[in-house]
């Protein structure tokens, strides 16, 4: 039986007239790494500012490792590692001291928290960096300090919002190969993003939130599998003739298709041999086809569906291109 | 943990540059140029050389003349006297090279272009004179015979005023521009003070939500962080009198080590109310900086940093000001260490430093203890 | 013209900063010009402030503190060392005055040695006019005594004497209109606030616009490196312009109409010197400084003028050694101007243009000095 680490329960958070948390519960159980998806403004960060007793809250209730959460929950706090979305490190002291100082904050052993400071720094590669002020730091060695100040004290419980905004894909995949890292070393991981890529590569488990609510829950497939759609078949064909196409609707486990001149889309849901059902229809007709492929549902398209939006907005995508 | 906590509180702040700009070397400059300024003004103000005037002869005076010749002999000149034709006189009165036009007839006539202690004194000398003749004409009437010996009374050197200085110390009331010198380094202070804020409260800085999310408990981080700020003041405090006392040679008394005493006591109330000023409300590092500086400046003004005799005039109309305005609280306690020989002021206004430091910082801890925010 | 629109958007969010120093500015020149504007015609002779402690308390001793009332103004102080001591510091009594008991006596026996304690600080013509009012006083009495009048007549007549007052007039210099005294100061404290005002604006503002990032960004829209320095150029003249016609305005204001006369010298004057300023604002944005150091700057420039030159104490009260140094600050020279346009100093227009010209050369000597630092640091920054 896997223990709860974080339950929350009909959380309410207004701010002024918005409601940015609406009757928002979530229990994240130990081992986990629990991907909490959204777009920008959807509750992901206020969730997290909550969990952590820092912002005060209008209705809820929360509790880590079992107990109630309070801004004086000091042994609760001991055990949970954050890394904010915003870096949060002195300008003023070096990578070393910066480390050095948050961990310091958790232990107080002198020669044990050395340990722990250079595993993280050895963890999160920064080795060469030591005696860099972060100003000198590029951004993804930035954001990589930022774990480093979460994670040294070696917490159970992991929280990440955003970690990896404005981080090149190299580092980016560094720093998700770290999360499942510790993850393996047995810390529950938190880890609030709109990469929904990210998501589906690490966490094991994922709640799509919207507008302050929760809209689904579930591993990867759970997600998917509460959608129509399981595959999307895109053939390149010229001059389909409308017979054909009627053909191919009446196909098993087909229920739409679209065609714009040069690419035929088919819709899928459920079944095993689609791909080669459909193939076999073009095969008997002499139809030469071009390239195929065959998708499975993406998150996205489990967002789009459920909510009828786009999972990321522009600003997120901006924030990815400057 | 509280070691910890301030051993990287003065580390951090001691790279930051705000630090080093408006603690130490803003208060140097202004130092430096307060000395400029004010350095010989003293000396020339209470200087006193004769009074230039233009001497317009209307007609023959042999007895204004004798006395003109009389005062030359004089050790403490008291007029420097030029003849000249009127319209020179009057282009230089205009000019402001002569104080004032004597023209002489059987009567003196006095012009002058402005009002003024110079202008009075030259009025007083025609006045001397005058009465000179009115008693020795009176005396011609009433009392021939003891005419000469009303004359020889009139002639005779009184000295009727003993002159009693009244303190031994520093009198150069230029000098109190530097007390609130000092005064405005120590609330400088509250740039500090406010740091704390920021380090600590979630709703300020990214920094302040992580430290919250630590176990540290708030009372320690926050001590720890109030003792970094205030040690770091004491240390700037220190510097700052050390360059006015040993580096410009202001004279601040004998009494050195308690006039450090004061400053660095004078310090901690500016970090305390920094400290008080960032617990309040959201507002950016920016907006606080602005306001951290109006208000010390504002104090400052009322304690004549800006207007010398402003705490004169502040003393004059609203009295209770002097004894709560920290900035005149602060540089009152160095000038009674300079002037008074008793300690008894300098103890009252080390005690309203500390009663202010305590009072700002209880206010400032309840209010950053209030442990969750509303907004981040 | 987009570098130029942006150069006022940019600019824009500098202005709040050093609009707290136009709005103190204006508002302290505007108490002044509405507090202390009267015309004097008639001399007064200037009120000292006594505080006299009677301890002889007798008829004449009483007869004297009246007789001092007359002329000057007496106040009440309590016989306590420390508030005694600091109504002399700051200056709020000019005397403090002890008439010895005794006083009577003495006078009558026609002792005329030591009969008051003065209690003093500072040094000045204040104390010499105390004892030559004392003096002569008490020779006035002993020779009516030696006369042979009664102590009491003595007294009575020697007031009646000493109550003649001397002739004297104002010389009537049709008070100053092109010129006057409101003008002055106004224009004696401008230099100040424009140097806080155009450095506190100027420089944030060419450093965004100068920064190596947007350069580039620009260059690579074909832009030409000289159009972005005439645009930028523009902008910044015309802002310079803006703030001073500002000024200029509020000077008017003050003054009650267009100027007349001098006034115009003043304002050509303050034009000047709003050239100088800008221009070292632009000279000291070229070494790309931060906010901080933008701010310190500020003050040490503008303190430091002020306090050298004269601005914040009239020049006559420096020393000699600080107005030598002065001369090598562009300040300095305006406010001779200023001295001279006021009468403070003998008016000599060849003098003025000298003084404009010197004024001149400091900013032209800092514009070129941005011009090629400025261009040396975009070579190198192209060479990189």
């Amino acid at each position: 039986m896997e223990n709860t680490v974080i339950k929350i329960e009909n959380l309410v958070k207004r701010y002024g007239d918005l409601i940015a948390l609406d009757h928002f519960s979530l229990a994240i159980r130990e081992g986990e790494i629990f991907g909490l998806l959204g777009p920008n403004g959807s509750g992901k960060t206020t969730t997290i500012n909550c969990m952590l007793s820092l912002l005060a809250f209008d209705k809820g209730n929360i509790e880590i490792f079992g107990q109630k959460m309070t801004p004086v929950s000091y042994d609760i706090k001991k055990q949970i590692g954050i890394i904010m979305q915003d870096v949060a490190v002195f300008n003023e002291l070096t990578v070393y001291e910066n480390i050095d100082y948050f961990c310091g904050l958790y232990i107080t052993d002198k020669a044990e928290r050395k340990r722990c400071v250079m595993e993280a720094v050895e963890f999160t590669g920064l080795g060469e960096f030591l005696k860099f002020y972060p100003k000198k730091l590029s951004g993804g060695l930035l954001r990589r300090l930022n774990i480093a100040c979460g994670i040294a004290h070696k917490p159970r419980l992991i929280i990440l919002d955003e970690p990896t905004i404005a981080v090149d894909p190299q580092s980016r995949n560094k720093i998700l190969e770290g999360i499942q890292k510790l993850n393996r070393m047995g810390a529950t991981i938190v880890y609030t993003s709109h990469y929904m890529e990210e998501v589906e590569q690490i966490c094991t488990r994922i709640a799509i939130m919207d507008k302050g609510k929760k809209i689904a829950e579930g591993t990867k497939d759970e997600l998917k599998r509460m959608i129509k759609n399981t595959e999307t078949i895109t053939v390149e064909v010229l001059g389909l003739s409308e017979a054909v196409r009627n053909e191919i609707i009446q196909l098993p486990h087909v229920y739409r298709t679209e065609y714009d001149g040069e690419r035929l889309t088919v819709f899928c849901s459920g079944g095993t041999h689609n791909l080669i059902r459909v193939l076999d229809v073009f095969r008997t007709h002499e139809i030469r086809v071009g390239r195929v492929y065959s998708e499975l549902p993406t998150l996205n398209d489990v967002f789009l569906e459920i909510t009828g939006k786009e999972l990321r907005d522009r600003k997120g995508d901006s924030h990815v291109l400057s | 943990m509280f070691f910890h906590d301030l051993k990287y509180f003065i580390l951090s702040q001691l790279k930051t540059k705000n630090l080093i700009f408006w603690l130490l070397l803003f208060p140097i400059a202004l130092g430096c140029f307060f000395r400029i300024a004010f350095g010989e003004i003293y000396g020339n103000l209470t200087q006193t050389g004769p009074i230039p005037v233009a001497v317009v002869e209307e007609k023959d005076n042999p007895v204004f003349r004798s006395v003109l010749e009389s005062m030359k002999g004089l050790e403490e000149q008291f007029l420097d006297p030029v003849d000249l034709d009127e319209a020179t006189a009057l282009e230089r009165l205009k000019n402001n090279t002569v104080e004032g036009i004597l023209y002489v007839n059987d009567k003196l006539r006095l012009t002058v272009a402005e009002d003024g202690l110079e202008e009075t004194m030259l009025k007083k000398f025609v006045e001397t004179y005058t009465l000179r003749e009115t008693i020795l004409t009176d005396a011609a009437l009433t009392h021939p015979e003891k005419m000469e010996a009303a004359a020889a009374a009139l002639s005779k050197d009184c000295h009727s005023v003993a002159s009693v200085s009244v303190t031994t110390g520093n009198t150069n009331n230029f000098t109190q521009y530097f007390y609130n010198l000092i005064a405005m380094t120590a609330l400088y202070g509250s740039l500090l003070g406010m740091q704390i804020c920021f380090n600590n409260q979630a709703n300020l800085s990214a920094l302040g939500a992580r430290k919250s999310c630590s176990p540290i408990s708030k009372a320690v981080s926050l001590a720890a962080d109030l003792t970094g700020a205030v040690l770091l003041q004491f240390l700037c405090m220190a510097v700052c009198v050390t360059f006015l006392v040993f580096v410009l040679k202001i004279d601040l008394g004998n009494r050195l080590p308690l006039v450090y005493l004061a400053a660095c006591l004078g310090g901690m109330t500016g970090v305390s109310i920094g400290f008080f000023v960032g617990s309040i409300g959201t507002a950016g590092q920016r907006v606080r900086t602005g306001i951290c500086n109006a208000v010390v400046l504002l104090f400052c003004f009322f304690s004549g940093l800006m207007v010398g005799n402003m705490k004169a005039l502040v003393a004059r109309f609203v009295p209770w000001l002097n004894e709560i305005n920290p900035a005149a609280v602060i540089s009152d306690s160095i000038y009674c260490l300079n002037l008074y020989s008793d300690y008894r002021r300098f103890g009252e206004k080390l005690a309203a430093m500390l009663l202010i430091s305590l009072l700002f910082c209880i206010l400032g801890i309840i209010m950053t203890r209030r442990k969750q925010y509303a907004d981040i | 013209m987009q570098i130029f629109k942006a150069f006022f958007k940019v600019l824009k969010k500098s202005i709040p900063s050093s609009l707290i120093y136009i709005i103190i500015f204006l508002s302290i020149s505007l108490v002044f010009a509405f507090s202390g504007q009267e015309d004097k015609t008639v001399f007064e002779q200037t009120e000292l402030i006594f505080c006299i402690f009677d301890q002889d308390d007798s008829a004449e001793s009483r007869s004297l503190v009246s007789y001092i009332g007359k002329q000057h103004e007496l106040v009440d102080l309590e016989q306590d060392e420390d508030i005694l001591l600091d109504a002399l510091y700051y200056e709020r009594v000019n005397c403090i005055l002890l008439i010895k008991s005794g006083y009577a006596k003495q006078l009558a026996a026609g002792n005329t040695e030591n009969l008051f304690e003065r209690y003093t600080m500072h040094a000045g013509y204040a104390d010499i006019l105390t004892e030559q009012l004392l003096d002569q006083y008490v020779a006035s009495v002993s020779a009516y005594l030696a006369e042979g009048c009664l102590l009491p007549e003595a007294v009575q007549k020697a007031e009646t004497a000493l109550s003649v007052q001397a002739d004297v007039t104002y010389a009537d210099f049709e008070a100053d209109t092109e010129y006057p005294t409101v003008l002055f100061f106004f224009f004696q404290y401008l230099p100040y606030i424009l140097i806080s005002v155009l450095f506190n604006t100027l420089c944030p503002v060419l450093l965004t616009m100068n920064r190596n990032d947007i350069r580039f960004r620009t260059d690579c829209s074909g832009i030409r490196p000289a159009s972005y320095l005439l645009w930028n150029s523009a902008g910044s003249v015309l802002f310079i312009i803006g703030i001073w016609l500002l000024f200029m305005g509020v000077g008017m204001i003050l003054y009650g109409g267009l100027y007349v006369g001098k006034a115009w010298i003043a304002a050509l004057n303050s034009f000047v010197f709003t050239l100088v300023s800008a221009s070292w604002a632009i000279l000291f944005s070229c070494f790309s400084p931060g906010e901080n150091t933008i701010n310190l700057i500020t003050q040490v420039i503008g303190l430091g003028m002020s306090f050298f030159c004269g601005i914040f104490v009239e020049q006559s009260l420096l020393g000699s050694g600080v107005l030598a140094v002065a001369r090598f600050l562009p300040a300095y020279w305006y406010v001779r101007i200023n001295n001279m346009l006021s009468g403070n100093e003998p008016f000599r227009s060849e003098n003025v243009l000298v003084f404009l010209l010197i004024e001149t050369a400091f900013a032209v000597v800092a514009g070129m000095l941005a011009l090629l630092i400025g261009k040396f640091r975009y070579r190198r920054l192209s060479a990189e």
